[in-house]
């Protein structure tokens, strides 16, 4: 029997659909602050940590996390990234460059995935003063918090 | 562990576009193992399958290879995870009495099929990771090669030469994707910037793959090689999914596996007991920081020692003599491969990849972004 070929990558099978997730009432109260221009975090009762974005427990001490605190909207670059690239659906499209930090803010103990617009990648520092950017108009609630600049 | 639970035969593939269905895959790799071993499908005592649904695009996808691996009406068991906790699973049911042997069969086809970014990309946070759209394997990564150099003083310099090493190494190996022959630092430092500091050849290659291992208990492992591997001591751990919160040049995890793997195989100095590590460094800056997490090598010498050349296949201690991932990741087999890739060293029939005469191998898997789950198997002869 002559043999068969497996050649064709066909036919092509999307999956387009969406999940409803509830966000929990600490990432809801933390999206309800960025509205106010306030960045809220919970403290820990044992370590002492602030976390932002807030959870409702302490992944070093297993306590639940019911002190609220609001931290600062400026913080220390404590590194980052540029990319050529972005990410959508796992594929890579080219990108003009742009950068992508971690931002501890005054106050926090961890640092906050953000953008960082304003300064130009040649002179972004670890260390270096940011302050956060507001856009209040923006269609998704996680983005009224823009991104990083100069301070 | 004494010889209780050994691996007796292997067989797998990688590369770019290995041009078959998944089932004819898995058919292929399977059928060949056990025509390797003189055995059908009713010496198998436990089919466990190791893949990822999201990455095929179907829930239960192990429903559809039951068929071609020959696990229809036998008993039958899947993990959604790297390979690698296939074989700890395997390792486990042997161990636990009432089998005698075990099929592993782990693969994933991310070569065109299906982009490999894809499951780390959807396992982020979907009411925050995911919304604000910053994180994904590739740029987490990015900031973990940014921390990893400064804590060491290191340059982009120096991750083109590590990657270029750990490349020249899968040159020599067949049964890789990226088979880069004569590439050196220049030609790692022209491929272009992804996220910086990473490089597209930093960055592991799309690959489509496949890996069967049978495993048996001592006395049928006798009855089916004159020359069983066995396994010595395994153990896995998780670091928190919250990856801005951790420190990101080191992998406590990855210690915290290699800990326990070595506890149950009475290895008390890994760095002078290890002959051969096979680690899945998904980027160039991974195997020399898993090696250090896992004891095999100082924190401060590691980059250096991999980078330069001092841990290749006539090293005392050979890190990645196949290539590693960097040369050939097929998501969900990798940690899998790094087994079998042990597996034929241990053996000696490792060809032009071959490193000496290792008595004591580790292989180590990973999941999750940034290294964040981990899995060790310590495997001797």
């Amino acid at each position: 029997m002559e043999e068969l070929k497996e050649t064709y990558f066909t036919p092509v099978v999307p999956l387009d659909f969406g999940y409803n997730y509830r966000l929990g009432a600490y990432l809801e109260r933390y999206l309800d602050g960025l509205k106010e221009r306030k960045i809220l975090g919970v403290k820990c009762g044992g370590c002492g940590d602030v976390l932002v974005p807030p959870r409702m427990y302490c992944g070093k001490c297993r306590r639940k996390l019911e002190e609220w605190v609001e931290v600062g909207d400026r913080g220390e670059l404590v590194d980052f990234t540029v990319g050529h690239v972005s990410m959508s659906k796992g594929k890579l499209s080219p990108a003009d460059p742009y950068a992508i930090g971690l931002v501890k803010l005054d106050g926090a103990s961890c640092p906050l995935l953000a953008r960082i617009k304003g300064v130009e990648a040649a002179s972004l520092r670890p260390g270096m003063r940011l302050r956060a950017s507001w856009n209040e108009a923006a269609e998704s609630d996680y983005l009224v918090l823009d991104h990083f600049g100069p301070e | 562990m004494d010889d209780k639970v050994a691996i007796v035969g292997v067989n797998y593939a990688q590369g770019d576009d290995l041009g078959l269905t998944r089932e004819r895959l898995c058919f292929n790799a399977v059928r060949g193992l056990l025509d390797q071993l003189g055995i059908d499908r009713h010496a198998i005592d436990s089919f466990i399958l190791a893949s990822n649904d999201f990455l095929e695009g179907r829930t239960i996808s192990n429903v559809f290879e039951d068929g071609p691996v020959g696990a229809y009406l036998k008993d039958e068991t899947k993990v959604e995870m790297d390979g690698i906790n296939a074989v700890v699973y395997g390792a486990l049911r042997i161990l636990e009495g009432n089998y005698d042997t075990a099929l592993i069969i782990a693969h994933g086809l991310c070569g065109h099929q299906v982009s490999p970014y894809l499951q780390v990309q959807y396992s982020l946070d979907p009411t925050y990771d995911r919304q604000l759209g910053l994180l994904n394997e590739l740029s987490g990564a990015a900031l973990q090669a940014k921390a990893y150099l400064r804590r060491h003083g290191l340059d982009e310099g120096w991750l083109d030469r590590a990657a270029a090493w750990e490349l020249s190494c899968g040159a020599s190996n067949d049964k890789v994707t990226r088979k880069l022959e004569g590439v050196d630092e220049a030609k790692v430092s022209s491929s272009a910037y992804l996220y910086e500091p990473l490089r597209e050849l930093h960055c592991y290659p799309p690959t489509d793959g496949v890996c069967a291992i049978v495993m048996a208990s001592a006395g049928r492992a006798r009855e089916l090689t004159d020359r069983p591997v066995w396994i010595r001591g395994f153990g896995s751990s998780i670091d928190s999914y919250y990856f801005a919160g951790r420190d990101l040049a080191v992998s406590p995890s990855a210690g915290e596996a290699a800990r326990r793997a070595y506890a149950m195989a009475g290895v008390d100095d890994p760095a002078s007991r290890i002959d051969l590590a096979e680690v899945s460094g998904l980027f160039a800056y991974q195997a020399p920081l898993l090696a250090a997490a896992m004891g095999l090598a100082g924190e401060e010498e590691a980059p250096h020692r991999f980078a330069s050349g001092e841990m290749g296949k006539d090293a005392p201690l050979s890190l990645n003599p196949s290539g590693g991932a960097l040369s050939a990741h097929p998501v969900c087999a990798t940690g899998a491969v790094r087994v079998a890739e042990a597996f034929r060293q241990l053996r000696g029939e490792a060809g032009a990849v071959q490193a000496g005469e290792p008595k004591l191998a580790l292989a180590h898997g990973q999941d999750g972004l940034c290294l964040q789950q981990n899995t060790v198997v310590i495997l001797g002869i």
